[in-house]
């Protein structure tokens, strides 16, 4: 549909791009059938300092959903989340955010 | 085996001298491992569970990380298991840790399942065996007595978090 008020101009999709660069990355835990139901939340109040709740709820969902995205931010730090998730044997990776 | 407990600002279990023993012995496998030759050891399993890929789909990525985090998750897995080693009483009896040591305690004890349960391809159906009839059983008794003693370790490590408040 055009009519007078229709704008002429083309997105710019430099726009859009930029706001994939600005997208966060993730830190994801992957459920694994040794890691035990009270050591994931433990490590996830630990790294992150969630409340019991708040860490059980991720626990929950990682055991139920199969995945679970702890953390949020730039890829460095999302680097050094997946580390210290590794340090704790946990199963973890990094990601941009889809 | 008494499990871990809080007890006085102190994290405290007591194994018997078999128990002891068992121990010992996964930490001595597992710092084989941790030390053998990259080339000796490449594509081990437990090796690829114990430092996953930080990237799941782009291998580019999952090298940098690699490069980028290896050797301190191994330099911290030796620290650990020393820590363990100098806390675990070789002819059994009471082990006695501070939250520190606990903490190295807890993160060997998910490195020694996680060797173990990738060796005995552990799923979220397997059972603890009903006897021993062979080294399967038994490892498998063992993995399952493992995962008791880390279970008591959170439950100690959060009562004493809890106590601490």
């Amino acid at each position: 549909m055009a009519g007078p008020l229709a704008p002429t101009w083309t997105p710019d999709t430099s726009v859009e791009e930029h706001g994939d660069l600005d997208r966060p990355w993730v830190t994801i835990v992957w459920n694994d059938p040794v890691n035990l139901m009270n050591y994931v939340t433990f490590v996830l109040q630990e790294l992150f300092g969630y409340d019991e709740a708040k860490a059980t709820e991720l626990m929950l969902q990682v055991h139920h959903e199969g995945r679970a995205i702890v953390s949020s931010g730039p890829r460095e730090r999302m680097e050094h989340d997946t580390s210290r998730l590794h340090a704790y044997g946990l199963w973890a990776s990094y990601q941009k955010d889809s | 085996m008494k499990p871990f407990r809080a007890r006085q600002g102190a994290i405290v279990a007591r194994l018997d001298r078999a128990e002891a023993g068992i121990v010992g012995l996964l930490l001595d496998q597992l710092e084989q491992l941790l030390a053998a030759d990259a080339d000796d050891v490449a594509g081990d399993p437990v090796l690829d569970r114990l430092f996953p890929p930080g990237h799941r789909s782009d291998r580019e990525m999952a090298e940098d990380y690699r490069e980028l985090t290896e050797e301190s998750l191994r330099g911290g897995k030796a620290d650990d298991l020393a820590t363990v080693r100098a806390t675990l009483p070789a002819d059994g009896g009471e082990v006695r840790l501070d939250l520190d040591q606990a903490g190295a305690w807890l993160r060997t004890s998910n490195d020694l399942r996680l060797a173990l349960g990738t060796r005995l391809d552990i799923t979220e159906d397997s059972e603890p065996p009903e006897e021993i009839a062979d080294e399967t059983d038994h490892q498998l008794a063992v993995y399952y007595w493992l995962t008791a003693v880390q279970g008591s370790l959170v439950d100690a490590l959060v009562a004493g978090r809890a106590g601490r408040r």
